[in-house]
C-alpha cells in the first residue's frame, strides 16, 4: 500500500497488518464457537464473552492505529477543499499536531488507569485486567507518534478504499 | 476562558482535526473543570470494552467488507436484475434496491458508490436513463439502507441510547424492526420516480427471461442464504444482534475465501485491516464521547439546553421540525457516524421532553443524517460520487436534486407518522 518508508517501517507496517488480521478472525471464530455451544450443547465458555468485549477494544485502537497511517481519522475537512499548497499544508500540520497532543495526553493518562489496577486482581480468561487495559496507552502513544509524522507529510490520496476501476 | 477554549476547538475542527481528538479534549477539559483527573477520562474510554452490542460492529463490518472485494455485487445486481428488469424503469429499481441492501451491511455509504457504483452506472447509461438521472439516482442512493438491518449506525445509535436508561428501552433489536417500513418508503418512492423518469424518456424494456433467472439465482446460491439467516435469526428471537453478526462473518468469510476463492487468502488480511480501520476510527470516537456523555449529564447541559428552549418551542411538531434542520446540517457536516455519537447525548434527552419515542427518535435520527451526507454544498457523498465518476460537484448536486427532494418528502413522513416506525416494534 505505502511505498515510501525504509525496509524496518515496512516491516513494522506488515506486522500490524498481521496482527489486526489475527484479532478479528479469533473474534469470528470464538463468537461462532459460543453460539454452536449455546444453541447445540446447552453450554458455553463463561470467559468467551468478556473476552470477546475486550478483543473489542484492542481492535478499535488497532483500527485507529491504521486510521492514523492512511489518514482515516474522521474529521470535517471541507476548508481543505478551498485552500491549497502552503496554507494547506499549514493547517494540517496544526489540526494533525494538536491530535498528537491530545493522543499523548491519553496515552499518559492511560498508563494512570493501568497503575490503578496493576495490583487488582480481575482477569479476563486468566488475562490480568490491566494487560487488556494496557492497549489504551500502548496504542494512544503509537497513535500520537504516527500523526506526529504524518503531520509533516503529504495527505493520502482522499479517494476511497476498495475502488475498482470503472470500465 | 472558555469562550476562547470554544473557540479555538471550533477553528481547530474548521482545519480538518481528527474528531476524536476534539471530543477528547472537550471531556478532558470538563472532567478537570469538575475537579476529576484526566485518568477517569480513560476509566471511561475503557467502558469500550465493556459493551456487548459493540461485539457486532466489527464482525458485521468485516462481513460487509469481505463481500464488496469479492463479486457479490455484481450477483447481487444480476439477481435482482432478473427479478425486477422487466418493469419499466427495473434497472433502476435495482439499483435503489441492491444500494439500500449494500450499505446496510457496511454501514459505508460511500463504498456503496464505489462498489456498486462501478456495475451500476455504465449499466445505466447504456439503457438510456441519461447521465444526469444516474449520476443523481446513484449518488442518493449511496445512503440508502442506513435504517436497514444490520446497519452500524443503526447499532451506534443503540449503544449510545441505551446509556440514557430510556422507557420505554431503546433495543438493537427493535431499532432493527423499526427501519423496516421506513425504508421501504424511501425505496418506493425512488422506484415510482424511476417508472416515471423510465416511461418519459423512452428507456427500452428487456423482455421476462427464465433462463437468465434461473442462472441468476444459481449464480448467486451462496449468497441468497445470508439475509435469511440475518432477519430470520434476529426477528425469530433466534439470535442477539451480536451473535447475528458473527454468524455472518463466519459465513461470509469461508465463502469468499475458501469456497468461491475470490478474495485470496494472503489479500485477507489487508481487507480486515481496511474494515477494522472504519471500525476504529468510529470506536475512538464513541469511546470519548462516553465520558463527554457522563460529563454532560453530570453537568446537566441537556436539562439547561432543554429549559433554554423550552419557552421558544412549546409544541413537538415545532421541535420536530427543528431537528430536521439542524440533524440535515450536521449530518452534511458530519458524515453521519460521528454526528450520530455526537448528537444524541444532546438531542435524545431534550427529545424525550418533548414525548418523542426514543426508538422513533432513533430512526428518524438516521433518516435526516441520510440525507445530510449527500446534502450540498459539502455533503461527503458528493465529493465521492465526484470522485468515483470523475464529473464536477456541481454536476452531482444538481442530478441528485430531485432525488434529494423525494427523500426529503420521505423523512417529513417518518418524522411525523412515529406509527410508520413503531408499528413493527410496539
Amino acid at each position: 500500500m505505502s511505498e515510501e518508508g525504509t525496509g524496518a517501517t515496512r516491516w513494522l507496517e506488515r506486522v500490524e497488518t498481521g496482527v489486526i488480521a489475527s484479532l478479528v478472525l479469533a473474534m469470528v471464530v470464538l463468537a461462532s464457537a459460543q453460539i454452536v455451544l449455546r444453541n447445540f450443547f446447552d453450554s458455553g465458555l463463561s470467559w468467551a464473552d468478556p473476552l470477546l468485549r475486550a478483543m473489542v477494544l484492542w481492535a478499535a485502537m488497532l483500527g485507529a492505529l491504521a486510521a492514523a497511517r492512511d489518514d482515516k481519522h474522521i474529521g470535517i475537512d471541507f476548508v481543505a477543499h478551498f485552500v491549497h499548497g502552503r496554507t494547506r499544508r499549514v493547517l494540517r500540520a496544526i489540526s494533525l499536531l494538536f491530535a498528537t497532543g491530545i493522543a499523548a495526553a491519553m496515552a499518559w493518562y492511560g498508563v494512570g488507569l493501568v497503575k490503578l489496577d496493576y495490583a487488582g486482581t480481575n482477569a479476563i480468561a486468566g488475562i490480568p485486567g490491566w494487560c487488556i487495559e494496557a492497549i489504551i496507552p500502548i496504542g494512544f502513544a503509537l497513535i500520537a507518534v504516527r500523526l506526529a509524522v504524518r503531520a509533516f507529510q503529504p495527505p493520502r490520496s482522499d479517494a476511497p478504499a476498495l475502488a475498482p476501476e470503472l470500465p | 476562558m472558555i469562550l476562547l477554549v470554544v473557540l479555538v476547538l471550533i477553528v481547530l475542527a474548521a482545519f480538518g482535526a481528527p474528531l476524536f481528538a476534539l471530543i477528547a479534549a472537550v471531556a478532558l477539559l470538563g472532567f478537570h473543570s469538575a475537579g476529576q483527573d484526566g485518568v477517569a477520562v480513560a476509566v471511561e474510554f475503557y467502558r469500550l470494552a465493556d459493551m456487548p452490542a459493540l461485539i457486532a460492529i466489527p464482525l458485521f463490518t468485516l462481513a460487509g467488507f469481505l463481500l464488496a472485494e469479492s463479486q457479490a455485487p455484481q450477483r447481487l445486481v444480476r439477481v435482482t436484475n432478473a427479478l425486477l428488469g422487466w418493469l419499466p424503469g427495473g434497472l433502476a429499481i435495482v439499483a435503489v434496491l441492491a444500494c439500500a441492501m449494500f450499505t446496510a451491511f457496511t454501514g459505508a455509504t460511500g463504498v456503496t458508490i464505489v462498489a456498486l457504483g462501478a456495475v451500476l452506472y455504465p449499466a445505466l447509461l447504456e439503457q438510456k436513463y441519461g447521465e444526469k438521472f444516474s449520476l443523481g439516482l446513484l449518488t442518493a442512493s449511496g445512503s440508502l439502507g442506513l435504517i436497514l438491518v444490520p446497519s452500524m449506525p443503526l447499532i451506534l445509535y443503540g449503544v449510545v441510547a441505551q446509556q440514557f436508561h430510556t422507557t420505554p428501552p431503546v433495543t438493537i433489536d427493535g431499532l432493527f424492526k423499526a427501519g423496516i417500513l421506513p425504508c421501504a418508503l424511501m425505496v418506493t418512492l425512488l422506484s415510482i420516480y424511476s417508472i416515471w423518469h423510465a416511461r418519459r424518456v423512452g428507456v427500452t424494456r428487456e423482455p421476462v427471461s427464465g433462463k437468465e433467472l434461473r442462472a441468476a439465482f444459481i449464480g448467486a446460491t451462496w449468497e441468497l442464504p445470508l439475509p435469511f439467516v440475518i432477519l430470520g435469526g434476529i426477528y425469530s428471537g433466534k439470535l442477539a444482534a451480536s451473535e447475528a453478526a458473527a454468524a455472518t462473518a463466519l459465513y461470509v468469510l469461508v465463502v469468499t475465501v475458501f469456497i468461491r476463492r475470490e478474495i485470496a487468502f494472503a489479500k485477507l488480511p489487508k481487507v480486515a485491516r481496511e474494515a477494522m480501520l472504519l471500525v476504529g476510527a468510529i470506536l475512538v470516537i464513541l469511546g470519548f464521547s462516553l465520558a463527554l456523555t457522563n460529563w454532560l449529564i453530570d453537568a446537566e447541559v441537556p436539562e439547561k439546553l432543554f429549559s433554554a428552549i423550552q419557552g421558544s418551542i412549546t409544541s413537538k411538531a415545532t421541535f420536530l421540525l427543528i431537528l430536521n434542520a439542524f440533524l440535515l446540517v450536521f449530518g452534511m457536516l458530519l458524515e453521519g457516524f460521528p454526528a450520530i455519537i455526537i448528537l444524541v447525548p444532546l438531542v435524545l434527552p431534550v427529545a424525550l421532553h418533548y414525548d418523542v419515542d426514543p426508538v422513533h427518535l432513533g430512526i428518524l435520527f438516521l433518516a435526516n443524517l441520510q440525507l445530510g451526507i449527500f446534502l450540498p454544498p459539502v455533503g461527503m457523498n458528493l465529493f465521492i460520487a465526484s470522485m468515483r465518476f470523475n464529473k464536477p460537484v456541481l454536476t452531482l448536486v444538481r442530478a441528485s436534486l430531485p432525488f434529494f427532494l423525494i427523500l426529503l418528502g420521505a423523512v417529513l413522513v417518518i418524522t411525523y407518522w412515529p406509527a410508520l416506525s413503531l408499528f413493527l416494534v410496539r
